[in-house]
């Protein structure tokens, strides 16, 4: 617990405020935009079901099919303003944060502070300090990895605080519509998606702290992190494996729905938009056995080369 | 006295370079070593396998009687290996409860983080960021992170880097005061004056492998010479007169005597005639013996302790 109580000691730094204050900001402007594509679709939407003749379709059960499809789409659009509302309230909005980090901004900026925070140790030279005081280096790594995941769920909690704070207010200048959502079912749909966002975070800060032992520097670490994430989207479009990557175990695993249906108006999450919606995402569980297999596996590793290695900066 | 250090064959290869070579050595208790060597001699190398940041390719050592790599005993050591790192960000003070939090609590908690501030004195900048650090005063907080856990064995690589002749002259007071209260200096610096002065022992390494060890005083006294000045025509009778001892010249009208006794040599040239204008008794410093020991050239010494 000392060492960890260090290592949350060293996050207390100019970097680490810099990267909350910009996901707090990041969620912030989202939320705006979201409010106003919802709310400009909507108004654009406006008017009566379009007729046989302006659909180009003749009169029929074809256009019946189209009308009806049309309808649908039409009532999606209807609907944005409030799903929008919903997502903005204050306690879902921990949905929306947990969704958010637990995707690719959550990913480059956890690559961004293992950079600093792990591979630091090697490119300011302090690992040998840590290593002289404490020399379990399995115990120096636990740390690392802990702080690490806990600096992720405090960029959770940025930006739900942040959107819990600045939702309404967005709500209130777009006017948009109650979305008459009990307060019990904003608490489950959040308490769910930000515990499920804690593996997540867990498996992105022990690729972060692979990367860090593999690379031993700031700048190695960020990119090499960054890279991962990048590669596990791009494997994931790769025919054959989709169903059985690290990528879609996040997917499935956080329930983000598929392909374009994750291009909403205020998304839910910057991950499913990248991967081929060809092909069910594995359930939650599947997510789970990967997700938890990828955290052991990296963190293993990561142990075994930091036992080996030489400190010699 | 136990002994603090012992190395047993201890070798360090990357690929075909060998850093150190078999190294055996002993440090006893309550004494301040100097670890000498050119650059590249394996020194920081040595200090690195004790501390167990770097494993040793073969042999073994032991500190504090426990062989390495032995986490559990590195409580009872101090350590500022090369440039002494510190978070810039934070303050000195913080830096040194950050290091304090990294290993067992502090036996005097933060009343012992304010002591060690003040005997490396940097009290009156404890709380300022070290990235508005001089380098030496750096190396007072790295010394200051060393001496936080009032170490039986503290190990120092080129502590005095940076500092100014007074830092220097506090830190040789400080070093002195360490080996008083009982605790082990090992200690490797390129300012071979400082080890002169500071130093019950040395060893001295070169191309990774120990070339002498001993008590300073001793080393140097080995190595004692007698200078004879004389005319150039009495050369070679002078010669046959000092046979039994390894004789130099230095010049036409100069021999160099391996001896340590100047009577010893006037009374033999004398008994054969020969007048000496004068004989001197050169006692080489520590630096002279150094050169002797690395076949290192002066000006490589004095370029070494600049350059650091």
């Amino acid at each position: 617990m000392r060492l960890l109580r260090a290592e949350l000691s060293k996050l207390n730094r100019p970097l680490i405020w810099g990267v909350a204050g910009a996901a707090a900001v990041f969620c912030v402007l989202l939320a705006i935009g979201g409010s106003a594509n919802a709310t400009s679709d909507a108004r654009g939407r406006a008017g009566p079901l379009p007729s046989c003749a302006e659909l180009n379709v003749p009169a029929g059960p074809a256009c019946v099919r189209t009308r009806a499809a049309e309808q649908r789409r039409v009532n999606e659009i209807n609907a944005g303003p409030a799903q929008v509302a919903a997502q903005l309230n204050p306690v879902a909005a921990g949905a929306e944060a947990a969704g958010l980090m637990a995707s690719l901004p959550g990913a480059l900026a956890l690559a961004l502070l293992a950079g600093a925070h792990i591979g630091g140790e090697w490119s300011g030279r302090t690992m040998k300090n840590l290593l002289t005081q404490h020399g379990r280096r399995w115990q120096v790594l636990a740390a690392k990895l802990i702080s690490l995941w806990l600096a992720g769920v405090a960029l959770v909690a940025a930006c739900w605080v942040t959107l819990a704070v600045a939702g309404p207010v967005i709500s209130h200048l777009d006017h948009l519509p109650d979305p008459h959502e009990s307060a019990r079912s904003a608490l489950t749909l959040a308490g769910s998606q930000v515990a499920r966002s804690l593996l997540v975070l867990a498996v992105f800060a022990a690729i972060g702290l692979l990367a860090a032992v593999v690379t031993r520097n700031t700048i190695g670490t960020m990119a090499t992190t960054a890279a991962a994430f990048v590669a596990m989207l791009v494997a994931a479009s790769l025919p054959g494996v989709a169903s059985w990557t690290p990528a879609t175990w996040v997917q499935g695993w956080m329930g983000f729905p598929a392909g374009l249906a994750s291009v909403t108006a205020l998304p839910t999450n910057f991950w499913s938009r990248f991967i081929n919606a060809a092909g069910a995402p594995p359930s939650h569980l599947a997510g789970l056995a990967g997700l938890a297999a990828l955290l052991l596996a990296a963190t293993a590793v990561a142990a075994g080369v930091f036992r080996r290695t030489d400190v010699s900066g | 006295m136990p002994d603090v250090i012992e190395c047993r064959g201890l070798t360090k290869r990357y690929g075909s370079t060998v850093a150190v070579d078999r190294l055996d050595l002993i440090v006893t208790a309550g004494q301040v070593f100097g670890f000498l060597g050119r650059n590249g001699a394996g020194k920081t190398t040595t200090m690195r396998m004790l501390l167990g940041l770097i494993q040793p390719t073969a042999g073994q050592a032991w500190l504090n009687g426990r062989q390495i790599p032995d986490p559990g005993g590195l409580a009872s050591v101090g350590a500022m290996i090369e440039e002494p790192a510190f978070y810039p960000w934070m303050t000195g003070r913080r830096n040194l409860e950050v290091l304090a939090l990294s290993g067992p609590p502090l036996a005097g908690g933060r009343d012992q983080i304010t002591a060690v501030l003040d005997r490396v004195g940097l009290s009156e900048v404890a709380g300022a960021a070290v990235k508005t650090y001089s380098q030496g005063m750096r190396q007072r907080l790295g010394l200051a992170g060393a001496l936080l856990r009032d170490p039986t064995v503290l190990l120092l690589d080129e502590p005095s880097n940076g500092m100014d002749p007074a830092g220097i002259k506090e830190f040789r007071t400080l070093l002195r005061s360490v080996a008083a209260g009982g605790a082990t200096v090992f200690l490797s610096s390129h300012l071979l004056a400082e080890v002169e002065q500071v130093c019950d022992e040395i060893a001295v390494l070169d191309g990774g492998r120990l070339v002498e060890q001993g008590r300073v005083a001793d080393l140097t006294t080995a190595r004692t010479r007698v200078r004879v000045i004389l005319n150039p025509g009495d050369q070679p009778a002078a010669r046959l007169l000092l046979g039994r001892w390894p004789v130099q010249a230095a010049g036409t009208d100069e021999l160099l005597v391996e001896t340590a006794s100047g009577r010893e040599v006037n009374e033999a040239l004398g008994r054969g005639g020969v007048w000496a204008h004068q004989v001197l008794l050169e006692r080489p410093g520590l630096e002279e013996t150094f050169l002797q020991l690395t076949g290192t050239t002066a000006g490589e010494v004095r370029h070494a302790a600049a350059a650091r």
